[in-house]
């Protein structure tokens, strides 16, 4: 009931909108109007403020060169996840300024974390006006983007933003291109999200266990866990297996990254697709898992469990974690270092073992505005202010100076603690504007920077992220083969079938007829194209 | 004309059920139209490329509409006659009880798992069936006996699956019945009392034949969403384990996760639909045969 309810929802708003949309049509031109006649009594508002301002003051129109500011407007800004419990105060200084510099004032949205994902497809897909919105890999925004979901920004840029499109370097405009054009403003904070292995440093010590470095260390810790500590789950797992073994696993053998649909696409030669799904290669990885779960390191009901993965590490139910990120460990190492400071966590990054690491791609974060923009240069001149306006910046993200945070010998410090203060770092989940020149990181973070500097001397650039894939020809089969492989390859990838052979077997049936051929052909095809236009060999 | 004059007030007073219906029933309705057309973030809904059925395609592409259309029907069939079996029976049992503290604490009782929601019913039943550490296998290991891996059989599921939704909802059905049993009036009782009826007679012959009414009316609005299942119940039991889905999977939970993957208006659209469709016809086929049998019951 409650699902045909809520598309009964949607389809009225659908419905609603159509009608406002025509409304808003008529609704604006008026509006522009009005702007155009009133024109000589705001920009002497204008010509105000540029002169307090000094320099401008001779330009007159407005503060910002290029755009017309004439009108005040309110911009929609959608993140996700949860706003921070101190967002008004946030929300009521930043606006103090904008109205200020841009007549504009903004209002800060989150969509929290339950559900995002179909909250941001319908964010997009039901036209509700909104300015700017949060862009990731994870969020698909090269599919959007591919689909015209967002607003080019290539000609907006020069003229809303010209600081923010020198801030950015080129390249990384040029990596975040779609089908030629720009449709987000990529972070420029380098960091590495790949993956490395978590272990409880003080319990192989106990036990004088291998220090995991490879595949191989890495099962001989576990077994020594198991042998030595038989309430302690050897590692932590849930029942995304596809992230937490699968796409684990190839990083270790060197793919470019978590590809889809059964496809192989190797570092070194990513010219050269193949089937992995099938293959000798594939086959090795199930029985290494089928051994797994028999030598009992993965929990046999791991397909049920809901737990996050760190969790059951930090409270000490696990002894390690199969890859985690640098930044996320050193989380751990904090919350573990306050409730149990006898612990002792380890880590070794798969970089040093694939013998090179990937920086994350400029698509990883970024903000884009949504066609259903109504003042798109308005959006972009704040965002501009947002990233390089150290009032601005400061203020979204570790909140108000003194009151949330201090500064001591160039390190960030919490004031209170999270539970108590209601703006922690980086509280409004701004990892898209952060700017390096003004970023603050708590002393506890020298670890992840340690390891950062060691990733850096073996950085090779990400191929993969910038591939835009446009499913639409193949929607059909892709939502088929999503079911078969929930139903055939994720317990084949958990080491839950007692014959590997014979379920993958089952498996490949399946995926063939659900369309496996067809998706994979054209996905080979659409690489194939990226691969020749971004030159990569 | 003459009759909308005369009973103008009681007209009136009906306007805002039809708006209410108007607005959030029949209006909606235009977005049918998205189930055969390609969702495109450039266009309207009117003038999206028209693709017909292509839509539909992935509810059959990967062999399994059969099943799901079974499993969702057996499913639902199973909690309709359970359900309304098991109410009216327990709240016959209860309308015989005597003493008033008990009945109500018994009544509370069955009506409180009602509020207990699917996410926390989840964690309990993997608590109780996990493998290594379930409550089910301890006892077991306590009895001598080995564990059992209750999360890769099936068939269990079935049974499972049917327990907890009866488990949850027998005492919201039992109340409606219960409502129903105390409209029934006394002098009936007190007659067939005089003329020698035991209580089992009276059961039978008055109380079940008085509840037939209630009885069809709550059957006829549950088989209008027989093809929509009980989407948190199954999605929160299984989830991720793929070794259920024979058994277990459901339209609900197979469009849910088909669609995460593609979020396409147009898909999820066409799946809607053919639930509805679905659901239509086998409430107007069962509402006529009803209607031929006795036509007081019918509900239209």
């Amino acid at each position: 009931m409650e699902k045909k309810a809520g598309k009964r929802r949607l389809a009225l708003l659908a419905a609603l909108l159509s009608v406002t949309m025509v409304a808003g049509c008529g609704g604006s031109n008026n509006a522009g109007n009005a702007g155009n006649t009133g024109g000589a009594t705001n920009s002497g508002s204008g010509s105000e403020e540029a002169g307090a301002s000094g320099s401008n003051a001779g330009t007159g129109e407005a503060a910002q060169p290029g755009i017309d500011t004439s009108k005040k407007v309110e911009l929609q800004f959608y993140m996700l996840g949860d706003g921070p419990k101190d967002l008004p105060d946030i929300e009521a200084e930043i606006n103090k300024m904008a109205a200020e510099e841009l007549n504009a004032t903004v209002k800060f949205n989150y969509t929290s974390w339950t559900d995002w994902d179909q909250k941001y497809k319908l964010l997009l897909s039901s036209g509700q006006a909104i300015d700017l919105i949060f862009t990731a890999d994870w969020t698909q925004y090269q599919s959007y983007a591919k689909r015209g979901a967002f607003l080019p920004l290539d000609d907006l840029l020069p003229k809303a933003a010209p600081e923010l499109q020198k801030f950015v370097p080129e390249p990384m405009w040029e990596d975040v291109k779609v089908d030629g054009k720009i449709y987000t403003v990529p972070a420029t904070y380098k960091e590495y999200v790949t993956n490395g292995f978590v272990w409880r440093e003080d319990l192989r010590k106990k036990y004088n266990l291998p220090k995991p470095t490879d595949l191989v260390s890495y099962e001989a810790y576990m077994e020594g866990i198991r042998q030595n500590e038989p309430d302690l789950m050897p590692a932590s797992f849930n029942s995304d297996v596809k992230n937490n073994l699968h796409y684990i696993y190839t990083e270790l053998n060197k793919m470019v990254g978590a590809l889809p649909y059964g496809m192989g696409v190797k570092y070194e030669s990513p010219t050269e697709v193949y089937t992995y799904w099938g293959s000798e290669e594939h086959k090795e990885e199930l029985k290494i898992m089928k051994r797994w779960q028999d030598n009992g390191y993965i929990p046999k009901n791991v397909l049920n469990i809901k737990d996050t993965m760190q969790d059951p590490l930090t409270s000490g139910k696990a002894a390690s974690m199969f890859g985690d990120n640098p930044t996320r460990y050193n989380d751990m190492v904090i919350s573990v270092s306050t409730t149990h400071p006898d612990w002792e966590l380890g880590y070794y990054p798969f970089g040093l073992t694939t013998g090179y690491a990937t920086p994350v791609h400029p698509v990883h974060n970024g903000f884009a505005i949504p066609k259903s923009s109504k003042n798109p240069e308005r959006a972009l001149a704040f965002y501009e202010k947002l990233v390089l306006d150290k009032r601005y910046n400061l203020l979204t993200q570790y909140g108000v100076e003194g009151k949330n945070y201090t500064v001591e010998d160039g390190y960030y410090k919490l004031v209170g603690t999270s539970q108590t203060n209601g703006f922690t770092r980086e509280g409004m989940n701004g990892w898209a504007w952060r700017n390096p020149e003004y970023m603050l990181f708590d002393k506890s973070f020298d670890g992840v920077k340690a390891i950062f500097d060691e990733l850096d001397k073996i950085q090779k650039p990400d191929l993969f992220l910038g591939f835009a894939e446009d499913y639409t020809s193949y929607q059909a089969e892709k939502a088929a083969l999503e079911q078969v492989e929930k139903q055939y390859l994720y317990p084949l990838q958990a080491g839950l079938v007692e014959d590997v052979d014979k379920g993958l077997e089952t498996f490949m049936q399946k995926a063939k007829q659900a369309g496996l051929d067809k998706i994979q052909a054209e996905w080979t095809k659409q690489w194939n194209a990226y691969t020749a236009e971004k030159g990569i060999k | 004309m003459h009759e909308l004059v005369r009973n103008r007030v009681l007209f009136l007073m009906l306007l805002p059920a039809l708006l209410f219906f108007l607005i959030n029933s029949y209006f909606p309705m235009v977005g049918v139209y998205y189930a055969f057309t390609q969702f495109d973030f450039n266009y309207g809904l009117f003038d999206a490329p028209f693709v017909g059925l292509q839509n539909f395609e992935f509810l059959w592409k990967s062999g399994t509409l059969v099943r799901l259309t079974l499993n969702t029907i057996g499913y639902n069939l199973a909690f309709i006659v359970l359900g309304n079996v098991i109410a009216i029976a327990c709240a016959i049992l209860l309308s015989e009880l005597r003493s008033k503290w008990f009945k109500k604490l018994t009544q509370s009782i069955m009506f409180l798992p009602y509020f207990v929601s699917f996410v926390i019913l989840s964690v309990i039943v993997y608590n109780v069936f996990n493998y290594d550490s379930g409550f089910f296998n301890t006892l077991l290991a306590q009895f001598g006996a080995g564990p059992v891996d209750v999360y890769s059989k099936p068939v269990v599921w079935i049974f499972l699956i049917i327990l907890f939704y009866l488990w949850k909802n027998l005492g919201y059905s039992m109340v409606i019945y219960l409502a129903a049993i105390t409209g029934i009036s006394e002098e009936y009782y007190e007659a067939a009392k005089i003329d020698g009826a035991h209580i089992f007679q009276r059961i039978w012959y008055i109380t079940v034949p008085m509840l037939k009414s209630t009885f069809v009316v709550l059957l006829l609005f549950s088989l209008g969403s027989i093809m929509k299942g009980q989407f948190d119940l199954f999605y929160q039991l299984i989830g991720n384990n793929g070794l259920l889905y024979n058994t277990t999977d459901i339209l609900d939970t197979y469009v849910f996760r088909s669609l995460k993957v593609t979020f396409d208006i147009g898909m999820a659209t066409a799946a809607g639909l053919y639930q509805s469709l679905f659901g239509f016809v086998l409430i107007m086929t069962v509402n006529y045969i009803i209607r031929k049998i006795n036509d007081d019951y019918a509900l239209f």
